[in-house]
């Protein structure tokens, strides 16, 4: 809260007023230094009304269920594995900040994230997962990210795959168990089949690492996954991978929770507003170098 | 290299291996726990608790353990059971390793020689005592390389609680790999914990079969197996348990068949005037037991037809006929060791398999009519407790089933090792026994705790012929100079005509003729009789009768 009204002072530095400036120059790098720990630190000031408004969760720790395996967005600190950093821990962090309650970190595996939420052993998921129609059976989501998805190929693109279309027709894709790519590779088969190709075959896995090593071994041709994810792999295998391309994909991300919690949808929903309208969200992506354009309005996903 | 060495000693790994640990020991512990109620059920008495057992079974065997992990985790919140992640790992590891724990336990109980269950019952051990003292350390002995196997299996089946979020070691390994791209440095490093794990189960593994080996305890001196001998790549087993055993008999033991003390004493055979004496002392001696209309078949084959036999107090029976004529059954019935069909055993006066009210008992309270009434029992395979030296396979049984403290039994089984001459053997294990050695604690063994009745069957069949007259020679004083009341089934034609009063010879389940051993013998009136008595004087076998 403080801090918040720190910022607005900064802002008002612009003005040219000597004192202000000064003040906004201490307060800038008061910022930087807590910029590391914003979500910690932050918490807009619409967020006092909902803790009024929803003083249930104030105080209580959530368990928040991840499939870790996401550098970027989730992933353990390789310098520090006792922690999970990203940007979905820090969103919801600062969702948490806002509506007053801790989170705690569950790790499975993707397909286990959402069962794992309905037996109640996490009260919600933020773990980079696409809302989809199919998916809104078992969870409710609030949408919070457009997706963009990046074709992973081996360096030089030897089978010149250049999205999930007809050049796939023959190739192996490594895929996650439960990921949305699956079903869409695998609509591909009639498509290659109409035009006398062999169909493409589909490798599950259970975590990135595991397809990205596919195609290393030479299992795989391709991996098509959120395109950070596919930058992250790339970075890490400059001279073995490469990024094909970037395809959009009709989803959006979304943040899960139960179906029958409804006052607990409606309180994220409303945290997730406020964080976005104090800019964290758009800070939040780019201290984890990722695309602004992913910024999206919250929506609701159910099931009906 | 570096990077594997820098896996290897994180302490986000290694504190992995707590929890890794944590729930194989919930794992193996409470498969032990449930292994052995499994156990238990199924080689119950009871075909409903045995059924239950079967189809869990058949339940938690027949399904993937990654199943199970879920279903525990995911599954029970919904019917108002949340367990933490790591309890509801090691419960569905414990239900997954029981039925095989069961099983382990089941063979290792069947894998216990018969013989001595029966022999432990003779002595009127009940089922609690036989499995104390008798089955499960044996069982025990044998199950140990299946236990390691067992743990070891756990150990790495532990790592499938990473499906639900149980963060051990593979967890952590497949995250830290995910976030650092250090895919196979950091599988190594977990690979070598895994293996430190399990190579420490080996070595406990190792360190148990060492502690409980026999041939280790018994106070072998220079020859004792040493930890070492265990290791890989020594070849000790069989080679040295016979250099062992031969290292512990003594040499004149191996030249000569039976013991000096045995061999000096003179011929025991009763003149005619003897036996008469004795014949009119016993006729007025009270019964000691009596058959009557005894009746029993396996199925369709009748094995006891209405058998009537009367034993007196003092008298010794030798029961004759060819193999499969009911001898052998008749003894177990007259210990109670099996049920028959119709008719009543009496001993001492008391009726065998009821209590006073007409009511059949509970194998519990026919252990202890065993014990009470006083018949002891003789096999023909000997049936020594394999684990137990000599001397305890005595003093053990006083102990657990007449209450005897262990200064007395352990005196009670030397006094009774020396009388068979064997009071240099006390300490020997059975299986560094001759079989008439053997034979002989056995006798000594049922001896011991001064039955009213003793039944021999078929005492020396299993022996060598040289190993026969040690025994024979025993129980021929046991007969003269104690007094003893016995029931001997045996093939020894000359040795029933000098020691028994009484020669009984059955065919078919009944008795076909009996009278004085000596008029029987000589002057068979049955042609039955006759037949098998002259084939056994021209030294066959007795089964070519049949």
């Amino acid at each position: 809260m403080q801090k918040w009204s720190f910022t607005g002072g900064r802002r008002k530095s612009a003005d040219g007023s000597w004192l202000k400036a000064a003040l906004g120059a201490v307060v800038a790098i008061l910022a930087l230094i807590l910029w590391a720990p914003i979500s910690a630190q932050a918490a807009p000031a619409g967020c006092a009304a909902l803790q009024a408004k929803y003083p249930q969760w104030k105080g209580k720790t959530l368990v928040n269920a991840v499939n870790p395996h996401t550098p970027g967005y989730e992933a353990i600190d390789p310098k520090d594995p006792s922690k999970y950093v990203g940007f979905d821990i820090d969103l919801g962090e600062a969702i948490g900040d806002c509506l007053g309650f801790k989170l705690t970190y569950k790790p499975v595996v993707f397909a286990a994230l959402l069962t794992t939420l309905a037996s109640g052993q996490a009260d919600i998921v933020i773990s980079d997962i696409y809302a989809t129609k199919e998916r809104a059976k078992a969870a409710d989501f609030i949408t919070y990210s457009k997706v963009f998805d990046g074709v992973l190929v081996a360096k030089g693109n030897p089978k010149q795959i250049s999205g999930i279309n007809t050049t796939l027709c023959g190739a192996a894709a490594a895929e996650n168990t439960g990921f949305v790519e699956v079903p869409l590779v695998q609509d591909m088969g009639p498509k290659c089949k109409a035009e006398g190709k062999p169909e493409p075959t589909l490798q599950l896995y259970d975590n990135n690492a595991n397809c990205i090593q596919a195609i290393l071994a030479g299992r795989a041709d391709t991996y098509v996954n959120d395109v950070n994810t596919v930058d992250q792999a790339v970075k890490a295998n400059p001279d073995k991978l490469e990024k094909a391309i970037a395809v959009t994909i009709p989803y959006s991300v979304g943040i899960a929770v139960p179906k029958d919690k409804p006052e607990f949808r409606a309180a994220v929903l409303a945290a997730l507003i406020e964080v976005q309208k104090a800019g964290i969200h758009m800070d939040l992506l780019k201290k984890w170098e990722l695309d602004v354009n992913n910024f999206k309005e919250p929506d609701i996903l159910t099931a009906d | 290299m570096s990077l594997f060495l820098h896996y290897l000693s994180l302490p986000y790994l290694l504190e992995g291996i707590e929890l890794t640990l944590q729930v194989t020991a919930l794992g193996l512990f409470g498969g032990l726990i449930l292994g052995l109620i499994l156990a238990w059920m199924q080689l119950s008495r009871f075909w409903l608790l045995a059924a239950f057992a079967r189809g869990y079974a058949v339940i938690f065997r027949g399904t993937p353990l990654i199943l199970q992990m879920v279903f525990a985790y995911d599954a029970l919140p919904h019917i108002g059971i949340t367990l933490p992640a790591v309890i509801a790992a090691g419960l569905a590891l414990a239900c997954n390793e029981a039925p095989f724990i069961a099983e382990m336990l089941r063979s290792g109980v069947l894998g216990v020689d018969r013989g001595q269950v029966l022999a432990g019952q003779a002595l009127g051990m009940t089922p609690a005592v036989l499995m104390r003292h008798v089955i499960a350390p044996q069982a025990i002995r044998t199950m140990i390389p299946a236990f390691g196997n067992e743990s070891v299996s756990a150990l790495k089946n532990s790592s499938l609680a990473s499906v639900i979020a149980v963060q051990e070691l593979t967890l952590r390994s497949t995250q830290l790999a995910s976030s650092t791209f250090d895919f196979f440095s950091i599988f190594f490093a977990s690979g070598l914990l895994y293996l430190v794990l399990t190579g420490a189960v080996s070595v406990i593994q190792l360190g148990l079969e060492w502690l409980l080996d026999l041939d280790r305890a018994k106070n072998l001196g220079k020859n004792q197996r040493k930890l070492a001998d265990y290791l890989p790549w020594r070849r000790v087993d069989l080679a040295a348990r016979l250099e062992l055993a031969e290292a512990r008999a003594p040499a004149v033991e191996i030249s000569y068949p039976f013991p000096s003390e045995v061999i000096d004493l003179p011929p025991l055979a009763l003149t005619r005037e003897q036996r008469t004496k004795r014949a009119t002392i016993i006729a007025r001696n009270n019964i000691a037991v009596d058959v009557s209309e005894l009746r029993k078949a396996y199925g369709a084959q009748k094995v006891l037809g209405g058998l009537d036999l009367t034993v007196r107090i003092g008298e010794v029976v030798a029961l004759l006929g060819p193999s499969g004529s009911g001898k052998s059954t008749l003894l177990r019935c007259i210990n109670h060791l099996e049920n028959w069909d119709a008719g009543t055993v009496r001993v001492g006066g008391r009726r065998l398999g009821f209590d006073e009210a007409g009511k059949k008992l509970t194998p519990r309270a026919v252990a202890n009519e065993r014990a009470n009434v006083g018949v002891g029992m003789v096999f023909q395979q000997f049936n020594l407790f394999g684990h137990l030296t000599a001397r305890e396979n005595i003093a053990g049984p006083l102990r657990w089933v007449h209450g005897m403290g262990k200064g007395d039994a352990d005196r009670r089984a030397d006094e009774l090792l020396d009388r068979v001459g064997l009071s240099h053997r006390a300490d020997a294990l059975p299986r560094h026994l001759s079989g008439g050695q053997q034979q002989r604690v056995a006798i000594a063994r049922a001896l011991a705790p001064n039955p009213s009745v003793l039944l021999l069957d078929e005492p020396t069949s299993a022996l060598d012929p040289e190993l026969v007259n040690e025994v024979l020679e025993v129980i021929r004083r046991l007969a003269i100079d104690d007094g003893l009341t016995m029931i001997i089934s045996t093939h020894q034609i000359r040795f029933a005509d000098e020691v028994a009063d009484r020669v009984a010879f059955l065919s078919g389940g009944v008795i076909l003729e009996e009278g004085p051993a000596h008029e029987v013998l000589t002057r068979p009136r049955n042609p039955v009789t006759a037949r098998f008595l002259s084939v056994m004087e021209a030294g066959k076998a007795p089964e070519v009768v049949r």
